[in-house]
């Protein structure tokens, strides 16, 4: 599979219709995988794509993260199903372009939680708890695919795949307070959820204006919890699910189980799923004349 | 000083002396987790109770011993406008009386790194919220067996059992007790509220071989020393090395935050009606607006330049302005980066550039 998407990556460099090719290399240790970006043909000897993959490469294509200022033409990225459904939901909010990148995809068997759990294979103990869930394993769209792509069903609602999820929403709501109370003293407002988050795309972060300040900086109680729930509800409708933000905190605050539960509560209210479609647009960055809601007519 | 044998399973005798003596004891304990495959085990040095459990000498903690003494937030003093007057409000530099328990070496060491900045003795001004905290702080330092893939302390002049900045400093050695040497008169103060504990003078030799045993496992190895005059000559400030190895970072402040020496703060006033607090809190040179000034220019515009910051104050920085080391090894900031940055590449690809031999000879691969 990697061979394929090696040689057609190469094959596109070389021919100039790609400046860059994003993808996985080998990391610093054998459990790691590390974003590299192919300029030359001969980078492309370097990609892989396993187990170990666990980044969402399209925070890359985030203008948060200099992409404009990079002056790529076309780029090339190589995506697991769930990265490319950060790109749809990208294009849908008018983040980038359809024809401004190249979709490398191949189906996925999955990722580990965690680089630290990586013990050399992929099983029911290490691999993400997304993986469950998911109906993008063979990815949605893409532009070079190996072999013939199935057709695969996705009209299913969204599911909620952590099993914490369910452990949490069990709790009164006393206990769940002091359960996120203790778990956000770790916090240090490093912001590794926000930096990896594929649609955390502001030029400036709410919780970085000063003028006014409306999130205190500081990561204490309140600026913590001032962090968490606006960061949880700029992304309702948007998150599409990868799980980085969990993934990436180095204090294991599991962050993205607010955001699979506003999926489910966007599911239910709204009907929507994100990430599936380049048209249809989240239901809470749209306006609408005829809302039943009178308040925001 | 005084060297003597420990059995291991005291050490929750030894944290009852010490509360019963009035320290504050501070000890890396494992915190709660949801089930699931997506949480990981995480350690964080805390205030322990007598009883509550522990995992001294089980693994480098997930965060230092950084925050008992420069914490993520401080309030520096209260303010409140009383009609034309402005009543300030100065915050206690009454601290308790706090021992340190299982502090790993190189974090021991990453002390004198924070101290070489908050106090006087090179920044010209002595920024007693640090001093003061660390006049009360004793430190039990406890030696590694088992080095990760990621720890490379023997790079920057430690050691997995150097006991640098340590007042009292204990070896696990292979039978399960552990050797303890009484470093400083704090150390001094602890061996005595723990004498009933103590016995014979220890195994000297054992303790050197555990040592070295532990050094062997060490996988990375990059000599830090020679790497020094390439940074320090100009001309290698807009070498190519740094746009290429810092293009996939992503400016979160995961590797700051987890470092034991970084320490840049902000200061910032939060009010509430008439009335707040003036607040120190952690800052990173990873952030984006870190140097953006008021006019809107930014002097680190890029992301690499920001990562070539750090790399550069680690190992350029520090030795030139502190003469102390700005890096102790302790590997959280490659265990803890989103994107697998590593620190040692670039300090093996300095190496390589100065054409320094050696330097990357735990790195075959290395092109
Ligand atoms: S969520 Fe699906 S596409 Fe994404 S890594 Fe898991 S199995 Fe692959
Ligand atoms: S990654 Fe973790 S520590 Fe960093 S800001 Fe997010 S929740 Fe806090
Ligand atoms: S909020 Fe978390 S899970 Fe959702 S898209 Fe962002 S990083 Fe991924
Ligand atoms: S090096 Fe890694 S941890 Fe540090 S700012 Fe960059 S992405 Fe974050
Ligand atoms: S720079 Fe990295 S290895 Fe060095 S002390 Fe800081 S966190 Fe540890
Ligand atoms: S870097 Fe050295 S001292 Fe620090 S945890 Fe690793 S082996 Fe121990």
């Amino acid at each position: 599979m990697i061979e394929q998407i090696r040689e057609k990556a190469r094959e596109l460099l070389e021919s100039g219709e790609l400046d860059v090719v994003i993808g996985y290399a080998e990391g610093s240790d054998p459990t790691r995988t590390t974003p590299i970006f192919c300029r030359k043909p001969e980078d492309t000897d370097k990609l892989v794509l396993d187990g170990r993959c666990v980044n969402t490469l399209p925070a890359y294509l985030n203008k948060r993260h200099e992409y404009p200022k990079k002056g790529w033409k076309k780029t090339g990225i190589i995506g697991k199903g769930c990265d490319i459904r950060a790109i749809t939901q990208l294009i849908a909010e008018n983040q980038l372009k359809r024809d401004e990148v190249y979709i490398f995809g191949a189906e996925c068997e999955g990722v580990v939680a965690h680089p630290e759990k990586w013990d050399g294979s992929l099983h029911e103990g290490n691999c993400a708890s997304k993986c469950s869930a998911c109906d993008v394993k063979i990815p949605l769209d893409t532009d070079f695919y190996p072999g013939e792509k199935p057709e695969v069903d996705r009209s299913g609602p969204y599911m909620v795949s952590a099993p914490a999820l369910a452990t949490l929403v069990k709790m009164d709501d006393e206990d769940r307070f002091a359960f996120w109370r203790d778990d956000f003293d770790r916090c240090f407002k490093c912001y590794a959820c926000r930096e990896v988050c594929p649609h955390c795309s502001c030029n400036i972060c709410i919780t970085d204006r000063t003028m006014p300040s409306w999130v205190d900086q500081a990561a204490h109680t309140k600026g913590v919890f001032g962090w968490h729930l606006t960061r949880a509800m700029h992304l309702v409708g948007r998150c599409t699910g990868c799980g980085e933000c969990t993934r990436a905190c180095p204090v294991n605050i599991q962050v993205d189980l607010f955001n699979q539960k506003m999926k489910e509560v966007i599911q239910e209210s709204f009907d929507y799923k994100s990430g599936y479609s380049m048209e249809v647009k989240p239901p809470l960055i749209t306006y609408n004349t005829d809302d039943q809601e009178t308040y925001i007519r | 000083m005084r060297t003597a044998t420990l059995q291991k399973n005291d050490l929750d005798r030894v944290i009852d002396l010490l509360s019963q003596a009035d320290y504050r004891v501070i000890a890396p304990q494992n915190q709660p987790r949801l089930d699931g495959p997506d949480s990981i085990d995480v350690a964080v040095f805390k205030e322990i109770q007598s009883g509550d459990s522990h995992n001294i000498g089980e693994g480098l903690s997930t965060t230092g011993i950084k925050p008992f003494l420069f914490p993520k937030d401080e309030p520096l003093f209260a303010y409140e406008n009383r009609g034309k007057k402005v009543v300030l409000t100065e915050v206690s530099l009454d601290f308790p009386k706090t021992v340190i328990l299982g502090v790993r070496p190189c974090d021991v060491a990453s002390v004198s790194s924070l101290d070489a900045v908050f106090s006087d003795k090179n920044a010209g001004f002595n920024d007693e919220l640090f001093t003061k905290r660390l006049e009360k702080t004793t430190f039990v330092s406890y030696s590694c067996t088992e080095p990760d893939v990621s720890c490379f302390c023997t790079s920057v002049g430690l050691a997995p059992d150097s006991d640098k900045g340590s007042d009292l400093h204990m070896t696990e050695l292979p039978d399960g007790t552990l050797h303890v040497e009484v470093k400083t008169k704090a150390g001094e103060k602890i061996a005595a509220v723990i004498d009933a504990l103590l016995s014979g003078d220890g195994d000297a030799v054992a303790r050197q071989q555990a040592g070295v045993a532990a050094a062997e496992k060490i996988t990375r190895l990059r000599d830090s020393a020679p790497i020094l005059p390439w940074l320090q000559d100009l001309g290698n400030f807009g070498d190519e090395m740094w746009q290429r190895l810092g293009e996939k970072c992503l400016g979160c402040g995961a590797c700051t935050f987890e470092c034991p020496t970084c320490h840049c703060f902000d200061i910032v006033d939060e009010n509430s009606g008439n009335k707040g607090y003036r607040v120190k809190f952690w800052d990173s040179c990873q952030f984006d607006h870190f140097t953006l000034h008021a006019s809107g220019h930014n002097t680190r515009n890029s992301q690499f330049e920001r990562y070539r910051n750090r790399f550069n104050c680690k190992f350029k920085i520090y030795e030139d302005v502190f003469g102390e080391k700005g890096c102790v090894g302790c590997g959280r900031c490659i265990r803890g980066c989103p994107v697998n940055l590593d620190i040692t590449e670039y300090m093996a690809e300095v190496a390589h550039k100065a054409a320094i031999p050696n330097a990357m000879s735990a790195d075959p691969d290395f092109e």
